[in-house]
Protein backbone atom coordinates (compact mmCIF):
# COMPACT_ATOMS: atom_id res chain seq x y z
CA UNK A 1 0.00 0.00 0.00
CA UNK A 2 1.08 3.55 -0.60
CA UNK A 3 1.70 5.71 2.37
CA UNK A 4 1.27 9.17 3.62
CA UNK A 5 3.75 11.97 3.90
CA UNK A 6 3.64 15.42 5.39
CA UNK A 7 4.90 18.92 4.64
CA UNK A 8 8.15 18.26 2.79
CA UNK A 9 6.52 16.26 0.03
CA UNK A 10 3.39 18.29 -0.31
CA UNK A 11 5.41 21.46 -0.81
CA UNK A 12 6.37 19.92 -4.12
CA UNK A 13 2.69 19.39 -4.85
CA UNK A 14 1.15 21.08 -7.86
CA UNK A 15 0.49 24.73 -7.29
CA UNK A 16 -3.16 24.08 -8.13
CA UNK A 17 -3.49 21.71 -5.15
CA UNK A 18 -1.97 24.26 -2.80
CA UNK A 19 -4.27 26.96 -4.12
CA UNK A 20 -7.37 24.83 -3.53
CA UNK A 21 -6.32 24.04 0.04
CA UNK A 22 -5.38 27.66 0.69
CA UNK A 23 -8.87 28.83 -0.32
CA UNK A 24 -10.25 26.38 2.24
CA UNK A 25 -7.84 27.59 4.92
CA UNK A 26 -8.88 31.21 4.39
CA UNK A 27 -12.58 30.30 4.42
CA UNK A 28 -12.24 28.40 7.70
CA UNK A 29 -10.54 31.43 9.25
CA UNK A 30 -13.41 33.60 7.99
CA UNK A 31 -16.08 31.20 9.23
CA UNK A 32 -14.57 31.08 12.71
CA UNK A 33 -14.49 34.87 13.03
CA UNK A 34 -17.62 35.94 11.18
CA UNK A 35 -15.59 37.59 8.41
CA UNK A 36 -17.42 38.31 5.16
CA UNK A 37 -15.41 37.52 2.06
CA UNK A 38 -15.87 36.23 -1.46
CA UNK A 39 -13.51 33.90 -3.28
CA UNK A 40 -12.47 35.12 -6.71
CA UNK A 41 -10.76 33.65 -9.74
CA UNK A 42 -9.03 30.27 -9.88
CA UNK A 43 -11.12 27.45 -8.43
CA UNK A 44 -13.77 29.98 -7.39
CA UNK A 45 -14.72 30.59 -11.03
CA UNK A 46 -18.01 28.96 -12.01
CA UNK A 47 -17.98 26.30 -14.75
CA UNK A 48 -17.78 27.66 -18.27
CA UNK A 49 -16.31 31.01 -17.29
CA UNK A 50 -12.67 30.09 -17.78
CA UNK A 51 -10.70 27.81 -20.09
CA UNK A 52 -10.65 24.14 -19.09
CA UNK A 53 -7.48 23.06 -17.35
CA UNK A 54 -6.52 26.62 -16.45
CA UNK A 55 -5.23 27.04 -12.90
CA UNK A 56 -4.37 29.99 -10.71
CA UNK A 57 -1.07 30.35 -8.93
CA UNK A 58 -2.48 32.27 -5.97
CA UNK A 59 -5.63 32.79 -3.95
CA UNK A 60 -7.73 35.90 -4.50
CA UNK A 61 -10.37 36.96 -2.02
CA UNK A 62 -12.49 40.09 -1.76
CA UNK A 63 -13.07 40.99 1.88
CA UNK A 64 -15.72 43.29 3.27
CA UNK A 65 -13.52 46.35 3.93
CA UNK A 66 -14.73 46.76 7.51
CA UNK A 67 -13.63 43.16 8.17
CA UNK A 68 -10.13 43.60 6.77
CA UNK A 69 -8.42 44.00 10.15
CA UNK A 70 -9.99 40.77 11.42
CA UNK A 71 -8.91 38.90 8.31
CA UNK A 72 -5.35 40.16 8.56
CA UNK A 73 -5.17 39.07 12.19
CA UNK A 74 -6.63 35.69 11.24
CA UNK A 75 -4.29 34.88 8.35
CA UNK A 76 -1.23 36.05 10.27
CA UNK A 77 -2.25 33.85 13.23
CA UNK A 78 -1.62 30.76 11.08
CA UNK A 79 1.70 31.87 9.64
CA UNK A 80 0.93 34.07 6.65
CA UNK A 81 3.40 36.96 6.28
CA UNK A 82 2.44 40.22 4.62
CA UNK A 83 4.63 40.99 1.61
CA UNK A 84 2.97 44.01 -0.01
CA UNK A 85 0.70 46.70 1.37
CA UNK A 86 -2.45 48.16 -0.11
CA UNK A 87 -0.59 51.33 -1.07
CA UNK A 88 2.10 49.49 -3.01
CA UNK A 89 0.39 46.30 -4.19
CA UNK A 90 -0.76 47.68 -7.52
CA UNK A 91 -1.50 50.78 -9.54
CA UNK A 92 -5.04 50.65 -8.14
CA UNK A 93 -3.94 50.31 -4.47
CA UNK A 94 -6.72 47.77 -4.11
CA UNK A 95 -4.95 44.65 -2.83
CA UNK A 96 -2.16 43.44 -0.61
CA UNK A 97 -0.66 40.00 -0.47
CA UNK A 98 0.50 37.49 2.09
CA UNK A 99 2.84 34.53 1.75
CA UNK A 100 2.75 31.16 3.56
CA UNK A 101 5.40 28.49 3.12
CA UNK A 102 2.76 25.76 2.75
CA UNK A 103 -0.04 27.61 1.00
CA UNK A 104 1.75 30.17 -1.14
CA UNK A 105 0.27 33.56 -2.02
CA UNK A 106 -3.03 35.00 -0.86
CA UNK A 107 -4.12 38.28 -2.44
CA UNK A 108 -6.58 40.15 -0.27
CA UNK A 109 -8.68 42.68 -2.19
CA UNK A 110 -10.65 45.44 -0.52
CA UNK A 111 -12.05 46.55 -3.83
CA UNK A 112 -11.83 45.47 -7.44
CA UNK A 113 -10.06 47.65 -10.01
CA UNK A 114 -12.61 49.56 -12.02
CA UNK A 115 -15.33 49.62 -9.39
CA UNK A 116 -15.58 53.21 -8.18
CA UNK A 117 -18.43 53.28 -5.66
CA UNK A 118 -17.65 53.05 -1.95
CA UNK A 119 -15.87 49.75 -1.32
CA UNK A 120 -18.18 48.64 1.50
CA UNK A 121 -21.23 49.22 -0.68
CA UNK A 122 -19.55 47.51 -3.60
CA UNK A 123 -18.96 44.47 -1.42
CA UNK A 124 -22.66 44.37 -0.57
CA UNK A 125 -23.60 44.52 -4.24
CA UNK A 126 -21.16 41.79 -5.28
CA UNK A 127 -22.12 39.58 -2.32
CA UNK A 128 -25.87 40.17 -2.68
CA UNK A 129 -26.48 37.21 -4.99
CA UNK A 130 -23.48 35.12 -3.99
CA UNK A 131 -23.51 31.39 -4.48
CA UNK A 132 -21.65 28.61 -2.70
CA UNK A 133 -18.95 26.71 -4.54
CA UNK A 134 -17.07 23.75 -3.15
CA UNK A 135 -13.33 24.29 -3.11
CA UNK A 136 -11.27 21.48 -1.59
CA UNK A 137 -14.59 19.99 -0.45
CA UNK A 138 -15.39 23.07 1.65
CA UNK A 139 -18.23 25.54 1.12
CA UNK A 140 -16.85 28.83 -0.17
CA UNK A 141 -19.02 31.85 -1.09
CA UNK A 142 -18.34 33.20 -4.58
CA UNK A 143 -20.00 35.94 -6.67
CA UNK A 144 -22.83 34.81 -8.91
CA UNK A 145 -22.32 34.25 -12.62
CA UNK A 146 -23.06 37.82 -13.71
CA UNK A 147 -20.74 39.29 -11.08
CA UNK A 148 -18.03 36.80 -12.05
CA UNK A 149 -18.34 37.79 -15.70
CA UNK A 150 -17.85 41.42 -14.69
CA UNK A 151 -14.95 40.67 -12.33
CA UNK A 152 -13.12 38.61 -14.97
CA UNK A 153 -13.72 41.22 -17.67
CA UNK A 154 -12.42 43.99 -15.41
CA UNK A 155 -9.43 41.82 -14.57
CA UNK A 156 -8.78 41.32 -18.26
CA UNK A 157 -8.96 45.09 -18.77
CA UNK A 158 -6.43 45.86 -16.08
CA UNK A 159 -4.15 43.09 -17.33
CA UNK A 160 -4.13 44.49 -20.83
CA UNK A 161 -6.38 41.74 -22.19
CA UNK A 162 -6.49 38.06 -21.24
CA UNK A 163 -8.18 34.91 -22.47
CA UNK A 164 -10.61 35.38 -19.58
CA UNK A 165 -12.45 37.79 -21.84
CA UNK A 166 -13.37 35.06 -24.34
CA UNK A 167 -15.28 33.08 -21.75
CA UNK A 168 -16.50 35.85 -19.47
CA UNK A 169 -17.70 38.31 -22.09
CA UNK A 170 -17.40 37.25 -25.71
CA UNK A 171 -19.15 33.93 -25.19
CA UNK A 172 -21.95 35.49 -23.14
CA UNK A 173 -25.40 35.89 -24.70
CA UNK A 174 -26.71 39.43 -25.33
CA UNK A 175 -28.97 39.04 -22.29
CA UNK A 176 -26.03 38.02 -20.14
CA UNK A 177 -23.98 40.93 -21.44
CA UNK A 178 -26.86 43.29 -20.61
CA UNK A 179 -26.89 41.95 -17.06
CA UNK A 180 -23.14 42.57 -16.78
CA UNK A 181 -23.56 46.12 -18.09
CA UNK A 182 -26.34 46.76 -15.57
CA UNK A 183 -24.15 45.51 -12.74
CA UNK A 184 -21.26 47.66 -13.97
CA UNK A 185 -23.56 50.68 -13.92
CA UNK A 186 -24.61 49.92 -10.35
CA UNK A 187 -20.96 49.67 -9.32
CA UNK A 188 -19.91 52.69 -11.40
CA UNK A 189 -17.55 50.45 -13.30
CA UNK A 190 -18.71 51.41 -16.78
CA UNK A 191 -15.35 52.86 -17.89
CA UNK A 192 -13.38 49.82 -16.78
CA UNK A 193 -15.89 47.51 -18.43
CA UNK A 194 -15.63 49.57 -21.60
CA UNK A 195 -11.84 49.25 -21.43
CA UNK A 196 -12.22 45.48 -21.15
CA UNK A 197 -14.57 45.09 -24.09
CA UNK A 198 -13.03 47.61 -26.50
CA UNK A 199 -15.41 50.52 -25.95
CA UNK A 200 -13.08 52.80 -23.99
CA UNK A 201 -13.16 55.58 -26.60
CA UNK A 202 -16.80 56.20 -25.67
CA UNK A 203 -15.51 57.53 -22.33
CA UNK A 204 -12.85 60.04 -23.40
CA UNK A 205 -14.19 62.70 -21.05
CA UNK A 206 -14.05 60.52 -17.94
CA UNK A 207 -11.33 61.30 -15.34
CA UNK A 208 -10.24 57.64 -15.40
CA UNK A 209 -10.02 57.44 -19.20
CA UNK A 210 -6.25 58.01 -19.32
CA UNK A 211 -5.63 55.47 -16.59
CA UNK A 212 -7.55 52.76 -18.42
CA UNK A 213 -5.95 53.68 -21.73
CA UNK A 214 -2.54 53.29 -20.08
CA UNK A 215 -3.52 50.00 -18.49
CA UNK A 216 -4.93 48.51 -21.67
CA UNK A 217 -2.39 49.87 -24.15
CA UNK A 218 0.72 50.30 -22.04
CA UNK A 219 3.07 53.25 -21.93
CA UNK A 220 5.90 54.72 -19.90
CA UNK A 221 5.96 55.21 -16.14
CA UNK A 222 5.55 58.90 -16.85
CA UNK A 223 2.31 58.17 -18.71
CA UNK A 224 1.18 55.97 -15.85
CA UNK A 225 1.64 58.68 -13.24
CA UNK A 226 0.00 61.25 -15.49
CA UNK A 227 -2.99 58.92 -15.85
CA UNK A 228 -3.14 58.21 -12.12
CA UNK A 229 -3.02 61.92 -11.38
CA UNK A 230 -5.86 62.58 -13.79
CA UNK A 231 -7.94 59.86 -12.15
CA UNK A 232 -7.35 61.25 -8.64
CA UNK A 233 -10.35 63.52 -8.24
CA UNK A 234 -9.50 65.22 -4.92
CA UNK A 235 -6.57 67.41 -3.94
CA UNK A 236 -5.68 65.03 -1.14
CA UNK A 237 -5.67 62.05 -3.51
CA UNK A 238 -3.40 63.96 -5.89
CA UNK A 239 -1.02 64.87 -3.05
CA UNK A 240 -0.84 61.26 -1.88
CA UNK A 241 -0.10 60.11 -5.39
CA UNK A 242 2.69 62.64 -5.88
CA UNK A 243 4.25 61.59 -2.58
CA UNK A 244 4.08 57.95 -3.60
CA UNK A 245 5.61 58.78 -6.98
CA UNK A 246 8.75 60.05 -5.27
CA UNK A 247 9.19 56.92 -3.18
CA UNK A 248 10.70 53.58 -4.09
CA UNK A 249 8.24 50.74 -3.72
CA UNK A 250 10.02 48.80 -0.96
CA UNK A 251 7.61 45.88 -1.14
CA UNK A 252 8.28 45.18 -4.79
CA UNK A 253 11.99 45.79 -4.32
CA UNK A 254 11.98 43.20 -1.56
CA UNK A 255 10.33 40.67 -3.87
CA UNK A 256 12.83 41.41 -6.65
CA UNK A 257 15.82 41.17 -4.35
CA UNK A 258 14.57 38.23 -2.31
CA UNK A 259 15.39 40.03 0.93
CA UNK A 260 14.45 43.20 2.77
CA UNK A 261 16.04 46.09 0.85
CA UNK A 262 18.94 47.87 2.50
CA UNK A 263 19.43 51.63 2.45
CA UNK A 264 21.90 51.28 -0.40
CA UNK A 265 19.46 49.08 -2.38
CA UNK A 266 16.82 51.80 -2.05
CA UNK A 267 19.25 54.55 -2.99
CA UNK A 268 20.37 52.57 -6.03
CA UNK A 269 16.77 52.03 -7.08
CA UNK A 270 15.96 55.70 -6.53
CA UNK A 271 18.86 56.66 -8.82
CA UNK A 272 17.61 54.16 -11.41
CA UNK A 273 14.10 55.63 -11.27
CA UNK A 274 15.42 59.14 -11.68
CA UNK A 275 17.54 58.09 -14.65
CA UNK A 276 14.55 56.28 -16.18
CA UNK A 277 12.33 59.31 -15.66
CA UNK A 278 14.97 61.53 -17.22
CA UNK A 279 15.22 59.16 -20.16
CA UNK A 280 11.46 59.17 -20.66
CA UNK A 281 11.33 62.94 -20.52
CA UNK A 282 14.20 63.21 -22.98
CA UNK A 283 12.49 60.92 -25.46
CA UNK A 284 9.26 62.86 -24.96
CA UNK A 285 11.06 66.12 -25.76
CA UNK A 286 12.62 64.56 -28.84
CA UNK A 287 9.22 63.36 -30.03
CA UNK A 288 7.62 66.75 -29.56
CA UNK B 1 -17.50 1.34 14.23
CA UNK B 2 -17.87 3.65 11.25
CA UNK B 3 -15.21 5.86 9.69
CA UNK B 4 -15.53 9.15 7.87
CA UNK B 5 -13.46 12.19 6.94
CA UNK B 6 -13.28 14.71 9.80
CA UNK B 7 -15.32 17.91 9.52
CA UNK B 8 -12.28 20.20 9.58
CA UNK B 9 -10.53 18.58 6.63
CA UNK B 10 -10.08 20.21 3.24
CA UNK B 11 -8.85 18.00 0.45
CA UNK B 12 -8.39 17.85 -3.25
CA UNK B 13 -7.47 14.98 -5.53
CA UNK B 14 -5.77 14.87 -8.89
CA UNK B 15 -9.22 14.14 -10.31
CA UNK B 16 -10.38 17.60 -9.19
CA UNK B 17 -7.30 19.14 -10.77
CA UNK B 18 -7.58 17.34 -14.14
CA UNK B 19 -4.21 16.09 -13.13
CA UNK B 20 -1.74 13.24 -13.21
CA UNK B 21 -2.08 9.55 -13.80
CA UNK B 22 -1.31 8.30 -10.31
CA UNK B 23 -4.12 8.74 -7.78
CA UNK B 24 -3.04 11.51 -5.44
CA UNK B 25 -4.86 13.42 -2.73
CA UNK B 26 -3.69 16.52 -0.91
CA UNK B 27 -5.37 17.24 2.39
CA UNK B 28 -5.10 19.31 5.49
CA UNK B 29 -6.93 20.16 8.67
CA UNK B 30 -8.06 23.74 8.32
CA UNK B 31 -6.91 26.23 9.23
CA UNK B 32 -3.56 25.18 10.69
CA UNK B 33 -2.47 22.24 8.58
CA UNK B 34 -0.05 20.62 8.08
CA UNK B 35 -0.49 19.61 4.46
CA UNK B 36 -0.57 15.87 3.89
CA UNK B 37 -0.02 13.91 0.71
CA UNK B 38 -1.62 10.54 -0.05
CA UNK B 39 -0.37 8.79 -3.15
CA UNK B 40 -1.37 5.66 -5.01
CA UNK B 41 -3.28 3.19 -2.89
CA UNK B 42 -3.22 5.67 0.00
CA UNK B 43 -5.33 7.97 -2.15
CA UNK B 44 -7.65 5.08 -3.06
CA UNK B 45 -8.31 4.43 0.64
CA UNK B 46 -8.99 8.13 1.12
CA UNK B 47 -11.53 8.15 -1.70
CA UNK B 48 -13.15 5.08 -0.11
CA UNK B 49 -13.28 6.90 3.22
CA UNK B 50 -15.04 9.79 1.48
CA UNK B 51 -17.99 7.44 1.07
CA UNK B 52 -17.72 6.51 4.75
CA UNK B 53 -18.62 3.23 6.38
CA UNK B 54 -17.32 0.42 8.52
CA UNK B 55 -13.76 -0.81 8.05
CA UNK B 56 -15.12 -3.74 6.05
CA UNK B 57 -17.07 -1.38 3.80
CA UNK B 58 -14.03 0.86 3.30
CA UNK B 59 -11.95 -2.20 2.41
CA UNK B 60 -14.62 -3.38 -0.01
CA UNK B 61 -14.86 0.03 -1.68
CA UNK B 62 -11.07 0.30 -2.02
CA UNK B 63 -10.93 -3.22 -3.44
CA UNK B 64 -13.64 -2.40 -5.97
CA UNK B 65 -11.74 0.72 -7.05
CA UNK B 66 -8.52 -1.18 -7.63
CA UNK B 67 -9.76 -4.59 -8.69
CA UNK B 68 -7.91 -6.17 -5.77
CA UNK B 69 -9.20 -8.98 -3.57
CA UNK B 70 -10.47 -7.47 -0.30
CA UNK B 71 -8.53 -10.02 1.78
CA UNK B 72 -5.27 -9.08 0.10
CA UNK B 73 -5.49 -5.41 1.08
CA UNK B 74 -7.43 -5.51 4.36
CA UNK B 75 -4.40 -5.33 6.68
CA UNK B 76 -2.85 -2.40 4.81
CA UNK B 77 -6.16 -0.52 4.65
CA UNK B 78 -6.71 -1.05 8.39
CA UNK B 79 -3.20 0.23 9.17
CA UNK B 80 -3.61 3.35 7.06
CA UNK B 81 -7.08 4.09 8.45
CA UNK B 82 -5.62 3.83 11.97
CA UNK B 83 -2.88 6.30 11.07
CA UNK B 84 -5.39 8.72 9.59
CA UNK B 85 -7.47 8.51 12.77
CA UNK B 86 -4.40 9.21 14.90
CA UNK B 87 -3.57 12.42 13.00
CA UNK B 88 -7.18 13.52 13.21
CA UNK B 89 -8.19 13.62 9.55
CA UNK B 90 -10.51 10.63 9.90
CA UNK B 91 -12.87 10.07 12.79
CA UNK B 92 -14.40 6.86 14.07
CA UNK B 93 -17.87 6.96 15.53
Amino acid sequence: MGGMSEETDVRAAPVAARVHLAHAVVQKLADDRGIDLLHLKGPAVLPGLRPEGRHSSDVDVLVRPSHLRSLVTAVESVGFEQRTSFATGSVFAHAANWWHDDWGWVDVHMSWPGVTIDAERAYDVLARDRVVRQIAHRDCPVPNRTAQRLILTLHSARSGGTTDLDHAWTAATPEEQDAVRALATELHAEVALAAGIGELELHRGDPTYLLWRHVTRGGSRFDEWRARLAAATTLRAKAELLTAAMRVNRDHLRMELGHAPTRSDIRARQRLRLRRAAGELTSRVRRS
Amino acid sequence: MRYRIADDVAWVSEEDLDGGEEPTAYLTRVPKGPPILLEGSGCVVWLALDEGGTLEEVIATAAAMTGAEPDSISDDVATLVDQLVVIGVVIEE
